[in-house]
C-alpha cells in the first residue's frame, strides 16, 4: 500500500527555554499512506509539525524530502519543498472572495498591472476541483460560506501550491458528522493520488477511521509507530497516557457527606442539554469532555453567568437557581474561568485588588466599601498558595503563569464558597504550581467543599477526582465511579466508546 | 505549543518579577515626584511662569480667584465625566446638550419657582445621561458614536421645540428669574459659588470613587470590562451609573452657564466635551479606563485655567489659546502612551 518515503525526520530535537519539547524524534512518513500523529496537550506533535512548516530556524537532527537532506529554515521553503499546512483556525480573510484567497500571493495579472479576472476565475475553480467544490462561485465572499465549506477552500488554497505532503492539524473539530464524512472522503482521495497525509488528531475513531498508519508522541518523544492494523484503541490510550506517578496525588483523607448540590435537567438550548447530576458535599467531582463538549457552558450555566432556558439547581434541598453571576456568587458559588488573561485577572490591577475584586459587595455596607474589613484574607490566600513574590501590592501582570494562576484560585477561595467550579484549573503553570493547586483544592474538599473539576488534564482528573462524569455534545453521557476511573477509561469515554461508563 | 512555552521554574520567575521592581525602583528622584504629584508639577511651573511673564498681576488673589472661575464650569463637567472615562467608555461627547438642555429646561420652568425649576433642570439633564447609559451600557454601543449622535440628535430637538429662540429669565427684581441670575454671581465671602459647588463636587466625587461600592466596581469594569462581568459585577448598571453622574455634573455646570449668560440656548455648553477631556487626560487620568483620580482631574483642570490666563496675560486671543489647547491634549496623549509603553503596561 505504501509508497516510497516522501518525509523523512531524523533525529530532531527542538528546545524551548526549559524544555525540549521535540526529543530526538525519527520518523518516516510514505507517499500514498495518511499517516496520524497523536498525543496529548504538550507532547509535541504541534511543535513537530511547525518544524516541518518551516517555523524554527534553530531545530537540530536532518529532515530529508524524497531523501534528499533539506534545510527548512523558513516557511517559503517548506512551501518550496512541497510541504502543505492545513491549520485548525483557518488562516482565510473573510471579507473578500474564494478567488482571491485561493490565490492570494499569486493573483495573476494582465499588462503587467491591472488584475486578469477571468483567468483568475478559472484558476481558482480549477483548486476548488480538488476538494470537490467545483459547484462553488469562486467570486462569492468567504464569509457567504459555510465553516465546512471554508474549511474545503482552505484546503484548495494549499493544493494550489502542488504539495506533496499535507498536514491537519485538527481539522474535524469544527464540522458535523456529515462534514467529517465528506472530509474524509477528499482525504482518501488526496491519498490515493500519491501524496502523503500527515494527520493530527485526538479524537481515536477518527484515527480508525482515516489512517494507516500512526505515530504517538508523549513528552516530547516518539513513543512508538505502528500500523493501524496491528494496534487497538485502548493500547493507543496506554501509550499517550503512559505510566502515571500515583504519589503525585495525595490520597484524600476527608469524609464525603450527603448529596448537596443537585443540578435537575438544566439546559442552554445549542449549548447544554438536558444535564442533571448530583454533587455530594465535600466531594471532587470530574467533568470529563473534549474541548467544546460543553463543560464550560455548563459551569456557566450553573453559576449564572449565563441565562438558562430550564432547568433547577438546587443547593441543600433549596432551588437557588442564580439569576445573575452577582446573585449565584451571594449563593456560594464560584467559578475560576478557563482564560485568566481575557475573564479571570485584571491584569493591570495589583494582586490585592484581584483578590479582593469578588469580595467588594460582601465588604459593603450600605453602599460604602470598607477594604479593611476584609482584614488579613489577602496575605492568608498568597501565604496558602505560596504566591512568589508574595507581595500584595505588586501588579499580577508581572507574575509567572503559575502565580497568576494561584491568585486566580486566591480571588474565588477568598469568597468562601460552597460549591467551587474549577475550569482548567491548571492549564499553562508549571509542575510546582500545579501541585499547590492540587493541594490546595483537596484542602478544601476536606474541608466540605463541593469542588466540580473541568479539566482535560487526564491525571489531573483522574488523580483528584471521586467520581467523573462525562460530558458529549452539550449532552450528560454517563458516570464513571472512582474504582473504574482511570485514565484510559476517561479518554475512552469521552471519545464515545460507551461501554466503559454506566450510562444514565 | 510545547510545554516548554509554560515551564519556567520558580527560581527563574522571582528573579524577572525582582528585576522589575529594580525598574521601578531605580528611577530617579524627579522622575519619582512627579509620578506622584504629576500634574500639579505642571501647575507649580505653570504659576512660576505666570509670575516671570507678570511679576505684579498674576499672583494676586484677585487673579487666583479669576482663574478658578473661568475653570469653574469645567471643572465641574470634567467630574462628572471623569467617571465615564474611568469605566473606559472613553467619553461623553453630549456634555454639551446635557449643558444646555438642563438650561433651558430651568428657564422654562421658572414660573414655578426656583428650586423646582432647578431640579427639573437637573433631572431633565440626567434624562440624558439616563438614554445614554442604557444604549452604551446595556446595548454596548459604541460610547463616542452614540453620545456624538445624542449631542447631534439633542441639538436638533432644542432647537426645533425653540425654534432656534434664546429662553431669557425675568429680570424683575424679586422674581425667581432675578434670583436664577444672581446663581452665577453669588459670593460666600469673597469666594463665588461657583467655586464652592465645584469642590463639594470634588469632595463627594473622590468619595464615591474611592470609598463606596460602585466607584470600587467601576474601577474593576474600567479595568477590564470582561473580567469585571465574570467576577459577579452587573457591569451594565455600573456603565449606566457613570453616564448618569456625567449628565449630573454637565447639568449643574449649565445652570451655571445660563445664568451666567441671563439666557438659555441649545448651543451654550458647546466646546465643554473636548475641553473637559483634555483636562481629564491632563490629570492623570487614561483613556484606557480604571486608572487615575479625581484629584489629579481637578490639577488638570487647574493646568487648563492657568494656561489660559498665562497665555492672556501673554496678549494672545482667545480663538488662538484653543489651538494651544488642543496641541497640549495631544503631548499629553502622546506623552502618556509612550510612558506606559516603556514600561510595557500597555495591556489591551
Amino acid at each position: 500500500m505504501a509508497g516510497k518515503v516522501a518525509l523523512e525526520v531524523k533525529n530532531v530535537s527542538k528546545r524551548f527555554p526549559g524544555t525540549l519539547a521535540v526529543d530526538n524524534v525519527s520518523v518516516e512518513f510514505h507517499q500514498g499512506e495518511v499517516h496520524a500523529l497523536m498525543g496529548e496537550n504538550g507532547a509535541g506533535k504541534s511543535t513537530l509539525m511547525k518544524m516541518i512548516a518551516g517555523s524554527y530556524n534553530d531545530y537540530t537532527g536532518d529532515i530529508l524530502i524524497d531523501g534528499e537532506e533539506k534545510l527548512l529554515h523558513t516557511p517559503s521553503i517548506s512551501k518550496k519543498n512541497g510541504i502543505g499546512m492545513i491549520y485548525q483556525e483557518l488562516s482565510l480573510a473573510r471579507p473578500i472572495s474564494i478567488a482571491e484567497n485561493i490565490l492570494v500571493g499569486r493573483l495573476p495579472v494582465k499588462y503587467g498591472v491591472v488584475l486578469d479576472k477571468n483567468k483568475m476565475i478559472k484558476e481558482a475553480k480549477k483548486c476548488l476541483a480538488t476538494v470537490k467544490l467545483e459547484s462553488l462561485d469562486p467570486e462569492k465572499n468567504i464569509s457567504e460560506i459555510s465553516q465546512h465549506q471554508a474549511q474545503l477552500v482552505e484546503i484548495a488554497k494549499v493544493m494550489g501550491n502542488n504539495p506533496n505532503i499535507l498536514v491537519f492539524d485538527e481539522p474535524t473539530s469544527a464540522l458535523s458528522r456529515e462534514e467529517v464524512e465528506m472530509l474524509f472522503n477528499i482525504i482518501t482521495d488526496l491519498k490515493n493520488k500519491g501524496m502523503a497525509i500527515i494527520y493530527i488528531s485526538h479524537h481515536i475513531p477518527e484515527i480508525f477511521r482515516i489512517a494507516d498508519r500512526v505515530t504517538v508522541m508523549r513528552d516530547g518523544k516518539k513513543i512508538d509507530t505502528r500500523s493501524i492494523d496491528d494496534v487497538k484503541p485502548e493500547e493507543l490510550v496506554q501509550m499517550m497516557v503512559g505510566k502515571t506517578i500515583d504519589k503525585f496525588y495525595s490520597k484524600r483523607k476527608g469524609k464525603i457527606g450527603d448529596t448537596y448540590l443537585e443540578v435537575q435537567d438544566l439546559t442552554r438550548y445549542g449549548f447544554v442539554h438536558n444535564i442533571s447530576f448530583k454533587a455530594r458535599k465535600g466531594e471532587i467531582l470530574g467533568f470529563m469532555g473534549l474541548s467544546g463538549a460543553g463543560r464550560t457552558e455548563l459551569a456557566r450555566c450553573i453559576v449564572g453567568i449565563d441565562p438558562i432556558d430550564k432547568g433547577k439547581v438546587i443547593k441543600d434541598g433549596e432551588d437557588v437557581t442564580p439569576k445573575n453571576y452577582d446573585d449565584g456568587i451571594n449563593k456560594g458559588f464560584a467559578y475560576l474561568s478557563e482564560d485568566r488573561k481575557s475573564q479571570g485577572l485584571f491584569l493591570r490591577l495589583t494582586n490585592e485588588e484581584n483578590i479582593l475584586s469578588a469580595l467588594i459587595p460582601e465588604y459593603s455596607r450600605s453602599g460604602i466599601y470598607k477594604k479593611s474589613n476584609a482584614g488579613n484574607i489577602v496575605m492568608e490566600q498568597i501565604e496558602k498558595l505560596k504566591v512568589s513574590p508574595p507581595n500584595p501590592k505588586v501588579g499580577v501582570g508581572s507574575l509567572s503563569g503559575g502565580n497568576q494562576q494561584k491568585i486566580l484560585l486566591g480571588k474565588w477561595l477568598a469568597t468562601e464558597p460552597d460549591v467551587l467550579i474549577l475550569d482548567e484549573p491548571t492549564r499553562g503553570v508549571d509542575v510546582g504550581a500545579k501541585q499547590v493547586i492540587h493541594d490546595v483544592v483537596t484542602q478544601l474538599a476536606d474541608n466540605g467543599t463541593t469542588v466540580l473539576l473541568m479539566t482535560s488534564d487526564l491525571p489531573e482528573l483522574v488523580g483528584l477526582s471521586d467520581r467523573a462524569y462525562v460530558i458529549r455534545g452539550g449532552h450528560m453521557i454517563g458516570e464513571i465511579g472512582k474504582e473504574k476511573l482511570t485514565e484510559e477509561t476517561a479518554l475512552l469515554a469521552a471519545n464515545g466508546e460507551g461501554s466503559v461508563c454506566d450510562v444514565c | 505549543m510545547g510545554k516548554g512555552v509554560y515551564a519556567m521554574s520558580a527560581k527563574d520567575n522571582t528573579v524577572l518579577v525582582k528585576s522589575r521592581f529594580n525598574d521601578v525602583d531605580d528611577k530617579n528622584g524627579i522622575s519619582k515626584l512627579f509620578d506622584k504629584a504629576g500634574v500639579y508639577v505642571i501647575a507649580l511651573l505653570l504659576i512660576i511662569l505666570g509670575i516671570i511673564v507678570s511679576p505684579t498681576k498674576f499672583l494676586t488673589p484677585d487673579n487666583m480667584l479669576n482663574i478658578l472661575r473661568a475653570v469653574g464650569m469645567l471643572g465641574i463637567t470634567a467630574c462628572g465625566l471623569s467617571f465615564v472615562i474611568y469605566s473606559s467608555q472613553m467619553a461623553d461627547m453630549s456634555v454639551p446638550s446635557a449643558m444646555a438642555f438642563s438650561g433651558i429646561i430651568t428657564v422654562q420652568f421658572l414660573h414655578f419657582g426656583l428650586v423646582p425649576a432647578l431640579i427639573l433642570g437637573i433631572m431633565f439633564g440626567m434624562l440624558i445621561g439616563l438614554v445614554n447609559g442604557i444604549v452604551v451600557g446595556y446595548f454596548r454601543a459604541n460610547a463616542i458614536l452614540w453620545t456624538l449622535a445624542m449631542q447631534f440628535g439633542m441639538e436638533g430637538i432644542m432647537r426645533y421645540v425653540w425654534s432656534g429662540n434664546q429662553l431669557y429669565p425675568d429680570l424683575e427684581p424679586g422674581t425667581s428669574g432675578a434670583a436664577f441670575v444672581n446663581i452665577f454671581r453669588m459670593k460666600v465671602g469673597p469666594v463665588p459659588l461657583l467655586i464652592i459647588v465645584m469642590i463639594v463636587l470634588y469632595i463627594i466625587a473622590n468619595i464615591v470613587m474611592k470609598k463606596t461600592k460602585f466607584g470600587n466596581q467601576l474601577k474593576l469594569v474600567g479595568s477590564a470590562y470582561d473580567v469585571a462581568k465574570c467576577t459577579g459585577i452587573n457591569v451594565r448598571r455600573t456603565v449606566l451609573y457613570a453616564f448618569l453622574i456625567s449628565s449630573f455634573t454637565a447639568s449643574v455646570a449649565g445652570i451655571f452657564i445660563t445664568s451666567m449668560n441671563k439666557l438659555g440656548v441649545f448651543y451654550l455648553g458647546e466646546g465643554y466635551d473636548f475641553k473637559s477631556v483634555t483636562a481629564i487626560v491632563i490629570g492623570g487620568m487614561a483613556l484606557s479606563g480604571g486608572r487615575g483620580n479625581i484629584w489629579g482631574v481637578l490639577g488638570g483642570v487647574l493646568v487648563m485655567g492657568l494656561l489660559n490666563n498665562i497665555l492672556t496675560f501673554i496678549g494672545i486671543p482667545t480663538a488662538v489659546q484653543n489651538v494651544f489647547v488642543g496641541l497640549v491634549f495631544i503631548a499629553v496623549v502622546a506623552l502618556h502612551t509612550y510612558k506606559l509603553r516603556k514600561v510595557g503596561k500597555d495591556y489591551a
